[in-house]
């Protein structure tokens, strides 16, 4: 006889499909799929004219009896054709995760049946696990996507293979892809369940996002104006003077984008030589510890929702 | 005498230092439609919150089905059904998926099937296929009802379930509730405004005034001493706030 499945499977199975409905989700994960596909597109399309032209060079440069450099594809890892799409999770990518989140427990609260699930018998605790169990299985799939994408750019341009480190050096940037979306989504949750207004259960996340996106790379790296439209900033050395000394120490370690664009830019080699996060923290190591805290708020959220009064008052 | 399905021992909440519910006790039988009348605010709707587990009590316990709120509220889940005086469902799904979405919940063996009884019981098959965003009061009230019972619970609490709705829809949940009562043995608790609703339907009563309990008995004792509907409206008056103003007045 097959067992009936747990109560927290049943609320992460139903949330996850009730989100899926919604337009905006469905709008935002369309969006961040395409953007993805078109950052592959991009390196793609880069790495394959440089090729097409040196080959031809190659031949010319062959029949007039010429010496023959080496393909400059082969030159820089082909991991680095991927850097846009680091920029693209950043944007887009974190942005469809917070409102993943807030919908996942957003949805229950408008509705107002919170009072109907509350007497079925199953725990707060159940409750709350179902939920972040399906906001990890929405990230996962847009994780998935964006790592089928990576891998099928990689499988179908011709001058390049990956050696097996790269394949690994790929799969943690895929892992450190969807851990770095998972912090929004937990954030989203956490304001979803714990904001007394759905406008603002939707405004504080995304004003965070913002934020950490930002501001804090331009405080914590460097005053580049490019960093105020491009969140992936410059990789360069911020400027050496105390307030950037100090503001690394202070604002390192929360900050998520630059911890997020080092950790990219170092599995994806494009990090140049002699640089380093400004962060004490190891950047995969911050995306780790900003899991955990944004994971314990979420938990904290969920499980204090009240069932009487968690429909939202305006 | 056998053990009663609902006891309340000084069953106690407070809300930013106000007490809504003052130590409040007292016992329901097994079988009974229970009745349970006071002004707005009274503290009815705590009272209920907290014996379907949905608030904790400030003080105080109550047994629902042999098990404690506060100690066991997941066996007591297992045996209510709730009525919510507003009932509010998924609208963007039909009656029958938010109903076997709290089958499921409720851990409804062949949740589906179970859901095609019930809206039979009830007599609105016909709602099963259409999303419930378009429903009217009596629609919906009726939908909450099959959710409330699909997992054919011991004890139902329905908190004003007659609130907003006409006169057919009045005799409509009536005749459910007695039905529930008598054909499925459901005891009942209910709250609800309309005397006249409590002499049709409920075997006791009890009054709850600013969360003070002020009176309860069986109906047959309430209306032998008092007689009519009328005597009943006056009995309530005369425990609530309102009528008390009238004497003074």
């Amino acid at each position: 006889m097959q067992a009936a499945p747990s109560p927290g499977w049943l609320i992460a199975r139903q949330s996850a499909s009730f989100v899926l409905r919604e337009r905006t989700v469905a709008l935002l994960s369309g969006m961040f799929v395409v953007l993805v596909l078109i950052s592959a597109w991009l390196g793609w399309s880069a790495t394959s004219t440089v090729n097409r032209i040196y080959l031809d060079a190659a031949a010319f440069l062959q029949k007039s009896g010429q010496p023959v450099p080496s393909n400059p594809v082969l030159d820089i890892s082909p991991l680095s054709l991927l850097r846009n799409m680091s920029v693209y999770v950043a944007l887009i990518g974190a942005l469809s995760a917070i409102v993943i989140g807030n919908r996942l427990v957003g949805l229950d609260r408008k509705a107002g049946v919170l009072p109907l699930i509350g007497i079925r018998p199953l725990g707060r605790n159940a409750y709350a696990a179902g939920k972040i169990a399906a906001l990890a299985g929405l990230i996962l799939a847009l994780g998935a996507v964006a790592g089928a994408v990576a891998v099928a750019t990689f499988l179908v341009l011709p001058a390049i293979t990956l050696t097996g480190l790269q394949w690994t050096q790929l799969a943690g940037f895929m892992a450190v892809t969807t851990l770095y979306m998972a912090i929004f989504g937990l954030i989203g949750l956490a304001a979803g369940a714990g904001a007394r207004s759905e406008t603002v259960g939707l405004l504080l996340p995304v004003t965070l996002w913002l934020t950490l996106t930002f501001i804090l790379p331009q405080l914590t790296a460097n005053l580049n104006p490019t960093a105020a439209i491009n969140p992936i900033s410059a990789l360069a050395i911020p400027p050496d003077t105390s307030f950037f000394h100090w503001a690394a120490v202070v604002l390192g370690p929360v900050s998520l984008a630059d911890a997020y664009k080092f950790a990219s830019a170092g599995l994806l080699d494009y990090l140049p030589q002699g640089i380093a996060s400004p962060s004490f923290i190891p950047p995969v190591m911050t995306l780790i510890l900003a899991t955990a805290v944004a994971a314990a708020f979420a938990w904290r959220a969920l499980t204090r929702l009240s069932m009487t009064e968690g429909e939202y008052n305006v | 005498m056998s053990e009663p399905l609902i006891r309340l021992d000084r069953l106690t909440q407070s809300f930013d230092g106000v007490t809504a519910v003052d130590a409040l006790s007292m016992d329901i039988e097994k079988g009974e439609i229970f009745g349970f009348l006071g002004h707005n605010g009274a503290g009815k709707t705590t009272t209920i919150q907290m014996l379907t587990t949905l608030a904790r009590p400030a003080s105080g316990t109550a047994t629902v089905a042999g098990y404690d709120i506060n100690k066991d509220p997941l066996e007591v889940r297992r045996r209510i059904g709730y009525v919510p005086e507003n009932v509010r469902l998924y609208d963007t799904l039909t009656a029958a998926e938010n109903l076997v979405f709290f089958a499921r919940l409720s851990g409804v063996d062949a949740p589906a099937r179970r859901v095609r009884q019930v809206l039979e019981l009830l007599d609105c098959t016909y709602l099963a296929d259409k999303r419930v965003g378009g429903f009217s009061k009596g629609m919906r009230q009726r939908v909450g009802l099959a959710q409330a019972i699909l997992h054919d619970p011991a004890v139902l609490f329905l908190d004003e379930p007659t609130s907003g709705l006409d006169p057919m829809g009045i005799k409509m949940l009536r005749d459910l509730v007695m039905r529930l009562n008598t054909e499925f043995g459901m005891t009942i608790f209910m709250n609800t405004h309309l005397i006249s609703e409590i002499a049709k339907t409920c075997t006791s009563i009890a009054v709850l005034s600013h969360g003070k309990l002020v009176f309860h008995d069986r109906i047959d004792a309430v209306t032998a001493r008092y007689g009519d509907d009328a005597a009943l409206e006056e009995l309530y008056l005369s425990l609530t706030p309102v009528g008390r103003l009238a004497e003074v007045a």
